[in-house]
C-alpha cells in the first residue's frame, strides 16, 4: 500500500517536472520565435485554423450567454423593480466573467481537443521524431507557432463573444422583456467601466497560452494507439478547463488587488 | 541558399570508424533493451543490423542520431560525445544524419515537394525557388518518383511513402543515412526496389549507411558487415559468409526462418485450432 502511493507520488511529482520544463522551454522558444520572421508563416497558419475558424463558436457562446442571463436575472430584478439595471448586470457579467471563461471553454474544446490529437497523431506515427532527427526543434516547429497563434487571437475572440453577450443581453432585455432601451444602456454605461472590459481581455491572454501549452504538452506525450490519442484528448480538455477555472479565481484576486490600489490613487488625484 | 548542397564529408576524421558506441545500456522500466553493447561503424560502409522483432535494433539506432539517451554509455560522431549533448547542439549534428523511419514518418499535411524542402527550409536560406524545384526534381528522380510532386502522403503506396521518406532523408545531402525496417511491409519486388535504391545512394553519394531489418535477403543483398542483435547484446557480427556459416544457433535459426523447439512446444500446449472452446453466438 505505502509502495504504490509513494510510486504514485513519485510518478505525479515527475509528470509535475515534465511539465514546468515543458513550459519554460515553449515559452522561451516563442519569445525567440517572435523575433524569427522564419516563424511567421508558422504563426498565420495557426492563427487561421485556430482564430479564424473558431469566430462563429465563440460568437454563439457569447450570444447564448448573454441572452439565458437575461431570462434568469430579470425576475429577481423585477421584484425589486430594478429591472432597468438588468443591463449592468448582464454587462458586467458577460465581460467580466461569463465571456472570457466560456468562450475559453468552447476554444479548450475545440482547439485543444484539435491540437493533442495532432500532435498525438504526429507523436505517434513518429513525425515528431522526424522533426528532431533533420535537425529542427520540434517545439520551436510545431509548438510555439500554436502558443503565439492562441495568445494573440484569444483576446479578440473574447471581444467577439463579448459583444455577441452584450447584444444577446440587449435584445432579449429590450425587445422580449421590453426593458426601455435608453434607461438600459445608460444603466450599463454607469456601471460597466473600460477596467472591467479590459480585466476580460487580458484574461484571454492567458488562457490562451494555457489552453495551447497543455494541449502540446498532452500530445508530446501522448501513448501509442488510437485509445492513447484519445485519452490524451480527453486529459487535454479537463487540464485547460481546470487551468481556465483555477487561472480565473486567481486573475481575479490579483485584478482586484490592483483595482483598489489605483482607485485609492485615483480618488488622491 | 546559404548553404549550398554538398556533401558533409570531412576529411578531417583520424580514425575510420564515423560513429562508435562504447558499453551502452538502455533501459525501459526494468525492461534491459540494450545490455552493454559496444561497436565502431565504419565510414562509407554499408552495416546491417538484424534480429528478432523486439530485440532493441531500432532503440540501437535511436541512439545512434540521439534520439534516445542511454542510460549508460557512450556515443560518438566523429570522435566526439554526443549522448550527452543540449538538443540545441545535437540539431547541428543531426544535419550530417539521414534517417528513414519504418513508417516513412512524412508529415500528412504537407505534400511530397514541401516534405522534401522541410530540411533545406529547416537550415537553408532558400533565395531561389527554381533551384530548389530542380534539387526536389533530382531527388525525387533518384528514388524514381520524380512527377509526384504534387501528391500528398495519403495518396502514396507504402513502397512510394518510404521512397519519398528517402528523397527528404537525402536532401541535405547527409554523411551518415539511418535506415529503420526499410523493406517491412512491401512486397518482394517493391522491397528490391528498396534494397537496389539504398546500393545506388551508398554507391552515388559514397554515404555511410546503417540498416536495420529482419529481411535477410535484404541483409544479405546490401551489407558489408552483418550485426546480430539477441537478449540485448552482440551475437554475430561479420561479414554476409561469416553470418551466414555462424556456429550460433540463434543465428542459424534466425537466418534459416526457422520456428524454435521451445515455440513448439507451447503450441503444441495451447491445443488444437480443430476444436474451439469459445464459438460465436450464432455459430451452428
Amino acid at each position: 500500500m505505502i509502495g504504490i502511493v509513494g510510486a504514485k507520488t513519485i510518478g505525479g511529482v515527475s509528470n509535475m517536472g515534465r511539465f514546468a520544463r515543458f513550459v519554460w522551454q515553449s515559452m522561451i522558444t516563442s519569445l525567440r520565435s517572435c523575433t524569427s520572421s522564419h516563424t511567421y508563416p508558422l504563426i498565420c497558419t495557426q492563427m487561421y485554423i485556430i482564430g479564424v475558424r473558431s469566430v462563429p463558436v465563440v460568437m454563439i457562446t457569447g450570444a447564448f450567454v448573454g441572452m439565458t442571463l437575461a431570462v434568469q436575472a430579470y425576475d429577481q430584478l423585477a421584484g425589486m423593480g430594478l429591472e432597468e439595471h438588468l443591463g449592468v448586470l448582464i454587462n458586467i457579467s458577460v465581460v467580466k466573467e461569463l465571456g472570457p471563461v466560456l468562450a475559453a471553454v468552447m476554444l479548450a474544446g475545440r482547439i485543444g481537443g484539435a491540437l493533442t490529437a495532432e500532435l498525438g497523431t504526429m507523436n505517434v506515427t513518429e513525425q515528431i521524431d522526424a522533426i528532431r532527427s533533420m535537425g529542427t526543434d520540434p517545439v520551436r516547429y510545431l509548438v510555439a507557432p500554436r502558443i503565439l497563434a492562441c495568445l494573440l487571437l484569444t483576446p479578440f475572440l473574447i471581444i467577439f463573444a463579448d459583444l455577441m453577450g452584450i447584444l444577446g443581453g440587449y435584445f432579449v432585455s429590450v425587445i422580449q422583456l421590453e426593458i426601455n432601451s435608453q434607461a438600459y444602456w445608460d444603466f450599463s454605461a454607469s456601471g460597466v467601466e473600460l477596467w472591467d472590459v479590459s480585466i476580460g481581455v487580458i484574461k484571454g491572454v492567458f488562457f490562451g497560452v494555457a489552453i495551447a501549452v497543455i494541449s502540446c504538452y498532452k500530445g508530446f506525450t501522448c501513448k501509442e494507439g488510437a485509445q492513447g490519442v484519445g485519452r490524451a484528448c480527453t486529459e487535454a480538455f479537463v487540464a485547460s478547463f481546470i487551468s481556465i477555472l483555477a487561472l480565473d479565481f486567481a486573475l481575479a484576486v490579483i485584478f482586484k488587488a490592483i483595482y483598489n490600489t489605483f482607485w485609492q490613487l485615483k480618488s488622491l488625484v | 541558399m546559404k548553404k549550398k548542397y554538398e556533401n558533409n564529408q570531412s576529411s578531417e576524421e583520424c580514425s575510420n570508424g564515423v560513429l562508435e558506441v562504447k558499453n551502452l545500456t538502455k533501459r525501459f522500466g526494468t525492461n534491459v533493451v540494450l545490455d552493454n553493447i559496444s561497436l565502431t561503424i565504419d565510414k562509407g560502409k554499408t552495416t546491417v543490423v538484424i534480429g528478432p522483432s523486439g530485440c532493441g535494433k531500432t532503440v540501437l539506432i535511436k541512439h545512434l542520431i540521439a534520439l534516445l539517451r542511454p542510460n549508460s554509455g557512450e556515443v560518438y560522431f566523429k570522435n566526439r560525445r554526443i549522448d550527452n549533448l543540449s538538443e540545441n547542439d545535437l540539431n547541428r549534428i543531426r544535419t550530417h544524419y539521414g534517417f528513414l523511419f519504418q513508417g516513412g514518418a512524412l508529415f500528412d499535411s504537407l505534400n511530397v515537394t514541401e516534405n522534401i524542402i522541410f530540411p533545406i527550409r529547416q537550415h537553408c536560406k532558400i533565395t531561389n525557388f527554381r533551384e530548389v524545384e530542380e534539387l526536389v526534381k533530382a531527388k525525387l528522380a533518384m528514388v524514381g518518383l520524380d512527377g509526384f510532386q504534387q501528391f500528398y502522403p495519403a495518396n502514396l503506396s507504402g513502397g512510394q511513402r518510404k521512397r519519398v521518406a528517402l528523397a527528404r532523408a537525402i536532401a541535405l545531402n547527409p554523411e551518415i543515412i539511418l535506415y529503420d525496417e526499410p523493406t517491412t511491409g512491401l512486397d518482394p519486388i517493391r522491397a528490391d526496389v528498396i534494397n537496389e535504391l539504398i546500393l545506388k545512394l551508398q554507391k552515388e553519394l559514397g554515404v555511410t549507411t546503417i540498416v536495420v531489418t529482419h529481411d535477410m535477403t535484404s541483409a544479405y543483398k546490401i551489407a558489408d558487415r552483418i550485426i546480430m542483435l539477441h537478449n540485448g547484446k552482440i551475437i554475430a557480427d561479420g561479414d554476409a559468409d561469416h553470418i551466414h556459416n555462424h556456429p550460433h544457433p540463434v543465428v542459424q535459426q534466425f537466418i534459416s526462418g526457422q520456428v524454435s523447439e521451445e515455440d513448439l512446444a507451447v503450441l503444441r500446449m495451447s491445443g488444437t485450432i480443430s476444436q474451439p472452446q469459445f464459438l460465436p453466438r450464432d455459430f451452428e
